[in-house]
């Protein structure tokens, strides 16, 4: 579906999306609190609108927004995605181990962010197939009797 | 690893915006590539190669690397 959509409103059009989800949960949770989903709306209409203009800029940045990257933009933006993770799961980790160690009640939400940060570490193993080497032999050595080379 | 990508680009009398349209990456990436802050992956190694009827090992040299080091 998203190849429908331009390149250069993807990222806004994801922003814009989020934000509404974001202001429907305030709306669906009512009380007096029901305006800030007026103000997630504004805040993710000036977030999509700062993106798509950014988009039009000729700077790593812009073609990040535009989703027009080369494999050098896409390369920094994976680093950057792999460092934001790695910090995640650091700040998990201690805050984790500071629940634990004061008693506090709020010591789970930390071990779902390690859990998850870790599975999708496993998961991103798994599909960008570390597993998948294939045979050690090369066909020079197939049907032939495994021999160690420091037998005569 | 040293590349001959600017000396063949000014020689050919190409801007890097010009060139990068003819790559089909950004004028940014041409710019790393040039200052040998980016090693392009294989794929376009050889796109920027065959752009300027060259080999690869003759674009890009890795023994100048060794040499400095």
């Amino acid at each position: 579906m998203i190849t429908f959509i331009p390149p250069r409103l993807r990222k806004p059009a994801g922003i814009a999306l989020a934000g509404a989800v974001f202001a429907a949960a305030w709306l669906v949770r009512g009380g007096p609190l029901w305006w800030v989903s007026i103000l997630a709306v504004i805040a993710a209409a000036a977030r999509a609108v700062s993106w798509y203009r950014m988009g039009g800029e000729d700077t790593d940045e812009g073609a990040l927004a535009a989703s027009r990257a080369d494999e050098r933009q896409k390369l920094l933006s994976l680093r950057s995605r792999a460092l934001a993770c790695n910090l995640a799961a650091a700040a998990a980790f201690i805050g984790l181990t500071t629940a634990i160690a004061v008693k506090a009640g709020w010591w789970w939400p930390f071990l779902v962010i390690l859990v998850v940060t870790g599975f999708g570490y496993l998961l991103g193993l798994s599909n960008y197939g570390i597993a998948e080497e294939g045979t050690p032999d090369d066909d020079a050595d197939a049907g032939q009797p495994r021999r160690s080379p420091v037998q005569r | 690893m040293r590349n001959r990508l600017r000396e063949q680009r000014t020689q050919r009398g190409l801007s890097q915006a010009e060139l990068a349209a003819a790559l089909g990456v950004s004028r940014q990436t041409v710019i790393s590539i040039e200052s040998g802050r980016y090693l392009p992956s294989l794929p376009l190694a050889f796109t920027i190669a065959r752009f300027f009827d060259l080999t690869v090992d003759k674009m890009f040299d890795p023994d100048d690397e060794e040499a400095g080091a």
